[in-house]
């Protein structure tokens, strides 16, 4: 227990930095965010004025937005540790790794569900969707997304700081590890839009819970090896 | 149940006889097909002070970033407290505190957010206070809250100095502790020395101020090109020269 709560203390004081050194660079906030709302907006474009075209695509393209602006959130939050050894520091601190882990994904996730709160307004608003109406089953489904996220995420960043090409490297190690998160979150929230007539949403959603639980399994299990060099 | 790793005492040593602070059997790291150490062997007793003297690239960083865990050692085997750090480095960290090259601060925290930090992942219960304290004792207390980013390269230097305090380690590793500090920096420098020779700390010190350094070390090595050229003063002895990349000879450790 006394362990447990050591690691807990540990994980929320990693994820409280990363929280307050992303908060402080607001111009790196500030671009994600408007990133994404960049790619929502020309998807917009590229689709076309056909509003029932839009309101189809809404869902996967609200995730594909969440995908990008997260590969830059994850990427970034490790980044903070590469800066002035500060990764190397952090290995050393005579904690367990799986705190360490899960502060970084705590973090992780905490930057992802701002990013994909702001962007449901957005998605609202340029595809003409009603959101409030199935805000529950919207909020369960972009939680446990983000998790599953955050958990690949905080792992492939790990794998993927010290590289030279890690902007290249981290979306082609991560892309086809999330294609079932991707692949459920979409269906999950075309579904709680849709009204959920053909039952499907519970399925979906236990499919994203099975999901990050086995993320964040291995990525705590494995992560202690990558801080070592 | 991890197995760990422990030199052999001396034949004739007791069973309770306390183990090194710092044992080294030919100790090598390779970076690509360069060898940054090439077969060191060192026994540092415990509650001297040693002096890491040598050109640059002669292996003094290397060979400290091993002691705290920061990497692996490619051949050999290096031991902190008869513990080694490659077995079982979850035992080494408590017992060791490194003052990098770099601070490994974060820029967009203020001072006394980095001492926090530092004191949580300690496991300091006192956090504030510690924090509080450290920045005191390095001269940044008027400067508590200001972020890192505005800080002079001799500031962040103190502040990492500062984090050193936080520890309880009865090893300290540093790696150039004077490197951007001005004469009040040195002095506290001085000072820190002074405090962890009464506390019977052991301290390897890296630096090219030779002079300081030798007023200051019990016992000195010296490395050039990754091997260990000279011995000298107390506390300290070693095998010259090392020159051999094998592995470590099995008779030279025993397992528990």
């Amino acid at each position: 227990m006394t362990a447990l709560r050591a690691d807990a203390a540990v994980a929320w004081a990693i994820a409280r930095k990363d929280a307050l050194s992303e908060l402080r660079g607001r111009q790196a906030v500030g671009s994600t965010l408007f990133f994404a709302a960049l790619v929502l907006l020309l998807f917009g474009f590229a689709l076309g004025p056909d509003s029932r075209r839009l309101t189809e695509a809404a869902p996967g393209l609200l995730w594909l937005a969440i995908v990008f602006g997260g590969l830059l959130t994850v990427a970034r939050l490790h980044q903070l540790e590469a800066d002035d050894g500060a990764l190397e520091e952090l290995a050393r601190y005579p904690v367990g790794r799986r705190a360490i882990y899960l502060g970084k994904a705590l973090a992780g996730l905490g930057a992802m569900l701002v990013l994909g709160g702001l962007l449901l307004p957005v998605v609202a608003i340029l595809y003409g969707i009603d959101v409030a109406g199935a805000w529950l089953p919207l909020l369960a489904t972009l939680v446990l997304g983000a998790i599953g996220f955050a958990a690949v995420g905080t792992f492939y960043a790990g794998v993927t700081v010290r590289m030279r090409a890690r902007e290249v490297m981290l979306p082609l190690l991560m892309l086809p590890v999330i294609a079932p998160l991707l692949l459920a979150a979409v269906k999950a929230t075309s579904a709680a839009l849709g009204g959920d007539p053909f039952g499907e949403l519970g399925s979906w959603l236990q499919l994203l819970v099975g999901f990050d639980v086995v993320m964040l399994v291995a990525g705590a299990a494995t992560y202690g090896y990558l801080l070592e060099e | 149940m991890p197995q760990t790793t422990i030199y052999a005492a001396p034949r004739s040593a007791g069973p309770q006889t306390t183990p090194p602070a710092v044992a080294t059997v030919e100790l090598a790291r390779l970076f690509g097909r360069n060898a940054a150490l090439a077969g060191v062997s060192l026994r540092v007793e415990p509650g001297g002070t040693v002096a890491l003297l040598g050109p640059n690239g002669a292996g003094k960083t290397t060979l400290l970033r091993i002691l705290a865990t920061a990497i692996r050692p490619s051949f050999g085997s290096a031991a902190v407290d008869g513990i080694d750090v490659a077995a079982a480095p979850e035992l080494i960290r408590p017992r060791v505190a490194y003052l990098s090259h770099v601070t490994g601060l974060y820029d967009d925290l203020t001072a006394d957010e980095n001492m926090r930090f530092a004191a949580t992942m300690l496991g300091r219960p006192d956090v504030a206070e510690a924090a509080r304290q450290a920045l005191d004792e390095v001269g940044l207390a008027p400067v508590a809250r200001d972020r890192v980013r505005g800080f002079s390269a001799g500031m962040r230097r103190r502040l990492a100095l500062g984090r050193l305090l936080l520890s309880s380690a009865p090893l300290m590793l540093l790696d150039e502790p004077h490197a951007a500090l001005d004469a009040e920096g040195m002095a506290l420098v001085d000072r820190l020395f002074g405090r962890w020779r009464e506390a019977g700390v052991t301290v390897l010190v890296a630096s090219h101020q030779a002079e300081w350094v030798m007023n200051l070390a019990d016992g000195w090595v010296r490395l050039d090109g990754g091997l260990l050229v000279e011995v000298g003063g107390q506390g300290v002895s070693a095998t010259l020269p090392g020159r051999s990349l094998a592995p470590a000879p099995a008779a030279a450790v025993v397992d528990r």
